[in-house]
């Protein structure tokens, strides 16, 4: 009998727990590891974020789900990783705290036998000063309650714009080094959309600010794509999107300092600037969490472990830019130390960028992290699982499941706007995600025909029925295992 | 210079039968970039 435990049930977590739970006997115990009790369809907090969609309907509890189906679960926080057990305990173990309840505080020795960390980021705030959901008038979408929030805000602001109030309203990235420009992207067209609709458009001036060198780069160095029978660059599509909903932009630009109404940022030139708003949007830093990793003897060997985020089967040697190449990217998201310790999804530390790193003229990185959004989440979960399996039922380890982000496509649904036949979509999909420059020299390191964008209401309707497909997949309806990552 | 989006475009975009259409030819299209197989990247000897 085996035990897996998996910390943390967002997109990764939960996919990684439902397989093991549907291809494993039930002899083998699968226990997760969170300190949230709801599961969150994260790609919709957007229309929570403008009051057309409640966030009731992107969560549902765990527990019950859970216990219906016989995994195991714990709602508490992993804090520290002994991989090798301690002086007491001979199992390897993670020792966490329970956050709810009559056992809140209590600490626990969770022993496994494979070990899943799916915990994500940590939504670095801190690192920028006075970036904090809900104050000095800037907010977030990246939980459903923040995107309460930022609707509660953005509402009011409607409200003071019917009154004849002008008002700026800034969105995009919070740090120089954040990531996930593509939510940014999404919000600033779905709040674009609805002052159209409240008839206060013109009261108001709407500007993108990005960590970004050019429009349209998303974390992932930008892309050659397909449009109708067009060749085009992203930067050049998503500046036809912003000149059609007259939406301005600052580039090069990474946030240091919030205060009320007012973003402070230095620009690749070196140049300290502020952007004053009524209303912002800003995405955050991500971090790893800063676990802590100890020995049988107790001594500290976090580095073998984590490099902010996880340590896996990639090849971190510092290297200069021009040297990187898509081998360089994890297949099995295996830690190399620990061969029963895998982290997929954001989970782990990508080898480098995927975007050109700049510095301004001051020395400061303001340069895009690489994104690792729901499906290659989905998809790395689901292959460690299918690991892990093949490795119980054979007794030895089997890796023969493999997933690079260099060999792997996605899909983007970016919602422009919500409405059955008022919405619209932007429709991106990306092959490989992570660009081969030996294989695709002559496209940008990606595959023309599988790497296409479409604008238009097909979009809007795609993107709500994934919200739907997913979810219903994640509450293991029938045969929901039909549904691809 | 940047690409505008024409009337015409815009009709397109937004014309709920051509949609329906390209809403069906996406489904598929995606489905097969994503489901269609990842792998890794380097070569076992």
């Amino acid at each position: 009998m085996s035990k897996i435990v998996i910390l943390g049930a967002g997109i990764a977590g939960h996919v990684a727990a439902t397989h093991l739970r549907r291809k494993l006997p039930q002899k083998h115990e699968v226990v997760v590891v969170s300190p949230n009790s709801n599961y969150q369809w994260v790609p919709s907090n957007i229309w929570v974020g403008i009051g057309r969609m409640k966030s009731e309907k992107i969560y549902f509890p765990l527990a019950p789900l859970y216990k219906k189906k016989g995994i195991g679960y714990r709602q508490a926080k992993a804090i520290s990783f002994y991989p090798e057990g301690d002086k007491t305990e001979e199992k390897p173990y993670v020792l966490s705290e329970y956050v709810v309840g009559e056992n809140k505080g209590l600490q626990e020795k969770i022993t496994y036998d494979y070990l899943i960390n799916a915990t994500g980021p940590k939504l670095n705030f801190e690192a920028t000063e006075g970036l904090i959901p809900g104050k000095n008038k800037a907010y977030s979408v990246c939980t459903y309650t923040h995107a309460d929030h930022a609707w509660e805000g953005l509402s009011a602001l409607i409200q003071e714009m019917k009154k004849g109030k002008k008002a700026k309203i800034l969105i995009g990235t919070g740090h120089a080094k954040s990531t996930c420009q593509g939510a940014a992207f999404e919000y600033i067209l779905n709040v674009e959309q609805e002052l159209r609709k409240h008839n206060v458009r013109d009261m108001a001036e709407v500007t993108w600010i990005s960590n970004e060198y050019q429009l349209g780069d998303f974390g992932m160095d930008g892309m050659l794509l397909s449009y109708g029978s067009m060749t085009m660059k992203s930067h050049e599509m998503v500046e036809m999107i912003f000149e059609d909903r007259d939406i301005k932009w600052i580039l090069g630009a990474g946030v240091y300092k919030v205060e009320d109404g007012v973003a402070h940022y230095e620009n690749l030139e070196g140049e300290y600037k502020i952007e004053t708003y009524d209303f912002a949007m800003l995405i955050p830093a991500f971090s790893g969490h800063g676990f802590k990793a100890f020995d049988k003897n107790e001594n500290d060997i976090t580095e073998k472990l984590f490099k902010g985020f996880m340590i896996v089967d990639a090849d971190y040697t510092p290297k200069p830019y021009e040297e990187w190449s898509v081998k360089d990217w994890p297949e099995t998201y295996q830690n190399p130390s620990y061969k029963n310790i895998f982290a997929p999804g954001i989970a782990f530390a990508p080898p480098h960028a995927i975007s050109k790193p700049r510095t301004s003229k001051n020395g400061t990185v303001i340069s895009p992290a690489p994104p690792r959004t729901g499906m290659p989440s989905g998809i790395t979960a689901k292959l460690v699982a299918d690991n892990i399996i093949d490795s119980i039922k054979s007794g030895k380890e089997s890796l023969n499941h493999k997933g690079s982000m260099g060999n792997m496509g996605a899909a983007c649904i970016a919602s422009a706007g919500y409405g059955m036949t008022t919405g619209s979509g932007v429709s991106i999909t990306t092959y490989p995600i992570v660009p081969d420059y030996e294989k695709y020299p002559k496209t940008q390191g990606r595959q023309l025909g599988k790497t296409f964008g479409e604008i238009g209401l097909a979009g809007h309707w795609l993107k709500l029925a994934l919200h739907y497909a997913f979810i219903y997949k994640a509450k293991m309806r029938p045969f929901w295992w039909l549904i691809p990552e | 210079m940047t690409q505008r989006i024409s009337k015409y475009q815009r009709f397109k975009m937004m014309n709920p039968v051509i949609q329906f259409f390209k809403f069906i030819y996406l489904s598929i299209k995606i489905m097969l970039v994503v489901a269609g197989g990842h792998g890794g990247t380097r070569k076992v000897n």
